[in-house]
């Protein structure tokens, strides 16, 4: 067996800005957006804990990742403008380039991309009804450095960035994103070297929404509590609408994370809202 | 009636820095390179995203219309993606 670990993560832009001037600058734009959103900032001290709370369930992740030793990590995210416009956003994506760079303020990010698994995805996909769009170019984005940042910082393995349409509607249901999963986990299990994967974004949030601020808490910590009772399956029941309504469209990012995992417990699991905007979560599976 | 255009010339204010440099340098000039409405051609230049989400542009990509927006132009919000 091939697939060695799996892990789910928050990418909120603040969690890499320092604590104090860099995170107030970055949020002046959101309060601008939703002026209500600025009743409830959080002063530098929370913000220092907050950083501090995330970097933690973030060293456990890694201490998870590492030991699984994946020879290439594929990442599931979101494009937010930066690949996909208007002309053409795809549901699903598999990037076949040769490496792939991004920069976050002053940190940059240079891997090697798993186009080898990335082409066998694709045709695992055409198989079995599952017509992943491909390109051979991609930027990689704060919904990708964040979460490498703390967990791969050294480009030591390959990473293979798989996109879903979380952001411009029609987007796909939790079924799908879960049958997605399903999908790698198989062709995963027959490859020839050991694969991780990381899905990221959320929890709870409504970036660019008159709702900017709110975060659905509740329903944040059902979803994990759902995923350390090994029940994910379940999730794939919800609806679109369900899903957007407490503001974790980018949950579905983590549904293909579930659908590779099957009814695997979540062994740790860590949650920290910012008081800002988003609910930070983190989840390492029990493989 | 489609937000493309509005949505485009938010997109390459984003990601196309001669896009950008275009605009600060004549917005007229630059906006008349997209179909715009009359609507969206006067809430880009009031620099309101608020209203350009309520004319069909993407929430996370009217915020870019502050990049013109000299109070915010050196927002470290640009320096990622």
């Amino acid at each position: 067996m091939s697939f060695v670990a799996a892990i789910a993560a928050s990418h909120a832009p603040n969690i890499l800005l320092e604590p104090g001037a860099e995170w107030d600058e970055f949020m002046m734009l959101h309060y601008r957006m939703a002026p209500q959103a600025a009743s409830t900032k959080p002063s530098l001290e929370a913000q220092q804990k907050l950083r501090r709370d995330a970097e933690k369930a973030y060293a456990a992740l890694r201490a998870d990742l590492e030991a699984a030793r994946p020879e290439v990590l594929i990442v599931v995210a979101n494009d937010q403008f930066v690949n996909f416009a208007y002309n053409n956003i795809p549901t699903f994506f598999v990037t076949l380039a040769d490496e792939v760079k991004g920069q976050f303020t002053r940190h940059r990010f240079r891997y090697r991309n798993g186009k080898e698994l990335g082409r066998a995805i694709l045709k695992a996909g055409i198989d079995a009804g599952i017509d992943f769009a491909f390109g051979e170019y991609i930027e990689l984005q704060h919904t990708q450095t964040v979460p490498l940042h703390f967990l791969l910082p050294e480009p030591k393995i390959p990473i293979l960035p798989i996109y879903v349409n979380t952001w411009v509607e029609p987007i796909p249901t939790p079924r799908r994103c879960f049958q997605v999963g399903e999908l790698i986990r198989k062709v995963a299990d027959g490859w020839k070297e050991r694969v991780a994967i990381l899905a990221t974004g959320g929890l709870s949030h409504f970036p660019g929404s008159p709702r900017i601020g709110e975060i659905d808490t509740s329903f944040d910590h059902k979803l994990l509590e759902i995923l350390r009772e090994g029940k994910g399956r379940s999730l794939a029941e919800y609806s679109v609408e369900e899903i957007c309504k407490a503001g974790d469209s980018e949950f579905l990012n983590w549904m293909v994370a579930i659908g590779s995992v099957g009814d695997a417990k979540a062994k740790e699991t860590f949650y920290m809202p910012d008081h800002v905007a988003t609910g930070w979560g983190f989840v390492s599976w029990k493989i | 009636m489609s937000s493309y255009h509005l949505n485009r010339f938010l997109f390459d204010l984003k990601m196309d820095g001669e896009a950008y440099e275009r605009a600060t340098g004549d917005l007229d000039r630059a906006l008349g390179r997209y179909e715009l409405s009359a609507d969206e051609t006067e809430a880009i230049k009031q620099g309101d995203p608020r209203k350009l989400r309520q004319l069909g542009a993407h929430g996370m990509l009217a915020l870019y219309v502050l990049r013109l927006n000299p109070e915010f132009q050196r927002n470290i919000y640009w320096s990622q993606k």
